[in-house]
């Protein structure tokens, strides 16, 4: 009796353990320092919860996850970076909703937390709207960098309205110099940064709703506000006395290499419009908050849409249910998930519940306060659009325009396209 | 060669001359590759390969030291020191303290900095800064510089790829990963080719050239098209992701040509050989190990130099049939592509790991090439 009794418990344990020692699988965008940087939260959760991880991550996502799905050899946790996709897999019935609950925590902790979950919320394979991402890392994407220390050279300020910034880049021509750096050149990807422009002055002359619509297609792509936001951002890119080395270096120039103008000498260019991940790519040893530093990138005071702000960020979902992804999940709202990584670098939080002090440098703060400071956000409606529109024609239709196509023009062919998928 | 009958002087000038462009042709962007493994990202983003081998004329922005470290002498301020903070022998023609106004200056003069105070820089870079008052700040002026440089290289991209803490672990395992990979996925087709190839080249059955044909036909087949229905049967059957499935992928992808490569080269061997062998009462199977085999080897090393450069350069199969989200089953090139970072703009490791990773394939290359050209020529010259 006594021994069976001692089996019992060894089964129970031994089960016990297996249920408790899951291997939670995490597949990801993120490679390099980004890896690094995403185990130490990982740690974190092993630590936690006595799940065991393993983190993968490859530079194409986008296609392996789905080869993966179709396969039925998903990892745990995906970590989307385009809602688009993860919605597109939601309703092939490869996501697992999350946990009931998960969003009204989202709701009561999380910045803008309606517009956070609408943004996970796809129908299934059943037609239902449920939770499928629980969105953990943002970017935000309406910054302007420049160096401190060549505006105090020329005696420049930092403007704060849009009429602002663009009157300082015209006496910046008057003075004989070149105002801004912008380079559309990402390999299979080139035309993504004109996207950001197009999408941050969509915020800036039209309501937050126009957005939605035209995120929707409910406002077609070639309606003259939308072709109106595109020629903002030809006022930019196509003149030639903005851009350093000219409007026909705009679509040939590689993003990575863009902002190294700012750092020559003399400097090719004072002001560089890109997200908040970019100074991976500035030169060697360069300190930002001293050697380069962002503001805001303005809204029009004349239009009165407060401040908008264009962000993105990663979505996790679990693609393989298993006890340990929901509790991978679970771990990331905790605040010490998000301190974990505010610590390190290059990490944005709508969390409102974290401690900013941890933040390892002032301008992650500054960064995050823009965010948690903003009357509106709006995702990067190019990741929500269509892969076709968003990461397809929507690109390449920038490309042409940077090239001299018209706007008009540009915007029917990408408005047909969109078209064309349904 | 002078003397071949009908050979023209001037043809030959022209065959030698086209020799040249294309060995040059091919060489240039290797050459490119390597130097710039050697390089900083920085270079690599700020001027060509080609430049990097002179002494080049180049615009440096450069910082005085911190007003931490000022000294006061005879009731002035004072900070000194050398631009070139780690020991660049450079020659200054020409500087400034303004980004408006880079070469505002000769050296030896003096020019007045923004926050007060006065700078001189010579010719070396020795700089010495004076002000009636102490320094402010946090951080010392910057000084812009044209200045000449002598050629400049680096051996931290390798370090990085290859003896960097957390690269050397997953590198090594790569390595060892890729190997795994490789020397089987080359092996086993050979194996099963052979006697494919034998038995369409010698032996008599209804269909043969049906077979044969239907293999040359599988040749053009995209191997793309076959990627996901063999890896949803791997799973059904239970092989799941491993090397097992990444072997077998590999053979079944390989086969085609090794089929076609080694029944092409054995339809060549003479005839009578065989037949002299089946009159003395060898059996197939002798026929096949005992002249066969030996008599193909060229053959067979060709295809094994082909095979295996092409598995251990392969990152599209191993992503479908091996890499799975453990981490444990990493290939080369993949942790290649992982080394790019997550925007993929590291050229420079690019451009190290491409070199470390073509080390196996060269000597493999040098070890078996007199094969691989014969094994080429032998079908098809009688």
């Amino acid at each position: 009796m006594k021994h069976s009794l001692y089996a019992g418990a060894a089964t129970f344990a031994l089960m016990a353990g297996a249920a408790y020692a899951d291997k939670v699988t995490v597949f990801g965008p993120w490679l390099g320092p980004d890896q690094e940087n995403v185990e130490k939260v990982l740690d974190g959760f092993a630590a936690a919860t006595g799940h065991e991880y393993a983190y993968v991550g490859s530079d194409s996502f986008e296609q392996q996850i789905r080869i993966d799905a179709e396969a039925g050899s998903a990892p745990s946790v995906a970590v989307f970076p385009q809602p688009g996709l993860a919605a597109d897999m939601a309703g092939s019935g490869f996501l697992t909703p999350l946990a009931d609950g998960t969003a009204d925590w989202i709701r009561d902790n999380y910045a803008a937390g309606q517009s956070w979950v609408d943004l996970g919320t796809y129908p299934g394979a059943d037609g239902q709207d449920h939770l499928y991402g629980f969105f953990y890392k943002v970017d935000v994407k309406s910054l302007v960098w420049y160096v401190p220390e060549n505006f105090e050279d020329a005696g420049y300020e930092v403007p704060t309205t849009m009429e602002e910034l663009k009157a300082l880049s015209d006496q910046i021509v008057a003075d004989g110099e070149t105002p801004w750096c912008i380079g559309l050149g990402s390999g299979g990807a080139t035309g993504w940064p004109a996207t950001d422009w197009v999408e941050d002055m969509m915020l800036r002359t039209q309501s937050p709703e126009d957005y939605d619509a035209w995120v929707a297609n409910e406002m077609k792509f070639n309606d003259p506000k939308v072709v109106a936001a595109i020629e903002e951002f030809g006022a930019f890119a196509r003149n030639d006395d903005y851009v350093a080395g000219g409007a026909g270096a705009v679509a040939t120039t590689d993003f990575r290499d863009s902002p190294k103008g700012m750092f020559s000498s003399p400097p090719q260019c004072y002001f560089h419009r890109q997200a908040s991940f970019i100074p991976a790519f500035f030169p060697e040893g360069t300190i930002v908050g001293e050697d380069v530093d962002f503001f805001y990138f303005p809204a029009y005071e004349s239009k009165d849409l407060g401040s908008p702000v264009l962000g993105a960020g990663t979505l996790w979902a679990i693609t393989n249910d298993s006890p340990g992804a929901h509790a991978l999940i679970e771990y990331l709202q905790t605040p010490e998930a998000h301190e974990t990584w505010m610590a390190l670098t290059g990490f944005l939080t709508p969390h409102t519940g974290v401690d900013t002090s941890v933040f390892s440098d002032p301008t992650l703060k500054k960064m995050n306060d823009i965010l948690l400071g903003a009357t509106t956000f709006r995702f990067d409606g190019s990741d929500l659009m269509p892969g076709g529109v968003g990461a397809g024609t929507f690109w390449t239709g920038m490309v042409d325009y940077a090239g001299g196509a018209p706007a008009r023009e540009v915007a029917d062919e990408i408005q047909s396209s969109w078209d064309a998928l349904d | 060669m002078s003397d071949i009958a009908g050979t023209k002087p001037a043809l030959r000038w022209i065959v030698h001359a086209s020799v040249l462009f294309l060995v040059v042709l091919w060489v240039v962007p290797t050459l490119g590759l390597l130097i710039s493994s050697f390089r900083t990202s920085d270079q690599i983003a700020t001027s060509g390969w080609w430049r990097s081998l002179f002494p080049s004329e180049q615009n440096l922005t450069l910082r005085s030291a911190a007003p931490e470290t000022q000294v006061q002498e005879n009731g002035i301020y004072v900070i000194e020191g050398n631009l070139f903070d780690d020991g660049t022998q450079a020659t200054i023609s020409k500087w400034g303290v303004s980004s408006r106004a880079v070469d505002a200056f000769e050296p030896g003069q003096t020019a007045e900095l923004r926050k007060g105070g006065t700078i001189v820089v010579d010719a070396a870079g020795n700089y010495r800064m004076e002000n009636p008052e102490e320094f402010t700040g946090s951080r010392g002026a910057r000084v812009f510089v044209s200045a000449e440089l002598p050629p400049e290289f680096t051996l931290a991209n390798y370090h990085k790829v290859l003896l960097a803490e957390d690269s050397t672990d997953s590198m090594g395992r790569a390595f060892f990963n890729t190997l795994t990979v490789t020397i089987p996925a080359t092996i086993i087709p050979i194996l099963v080719a052979a006697f494919a190839a034998y038995a369409l080249a010698w032996m008599d059955f209804p269909g043969r050239a049906l077979l044969i044909a239907v293999v040359v036909g599988l040749l053009v087949v995209p191997l793309q098209l076959a990627l996901i229905p063999l890896l949803k049967f791997h799973l059904n059957i239970g092989i799941g992701k491993g090397y097992l499935g990444v072997w077998m992928a590999h053979t079944g992808f390989g086969m085609p040509l090794a089929i076609y490569l080694l029944r092409n080269y054995m339809a060549g061997l003479p005839r009578d050989l065989i037949e002299n062998a089946r009159v003395d009462g060898a059996t197939e199977f002798q026929i096949f190990t005992k002249l066969i085999l030996p008599l193909s080897f060229p053959a067979l090393a060709s295809f094994a130099i082909f095979q295996f450069l092409w598995t251990w350069n392969d990152l599209l199969v191993a992503k479908v049939f091996l890499i799975d989200a453990s981490g444990q089953t990493t290939v080369m090139t993949n942790r290649i592509v992982e080394l790019l970072g997550t925007r993929g703009g590291n050229w420079e490791i690019l451009a190290t790991a491409a070199f470390v990773s073509i080390a196996v394939p060269l000597a493999v290359f040098f070890a078996m090439q007199k094969y691989l050209v014969r094994g080429l020529l032998a079908g098809s010259v009688k």
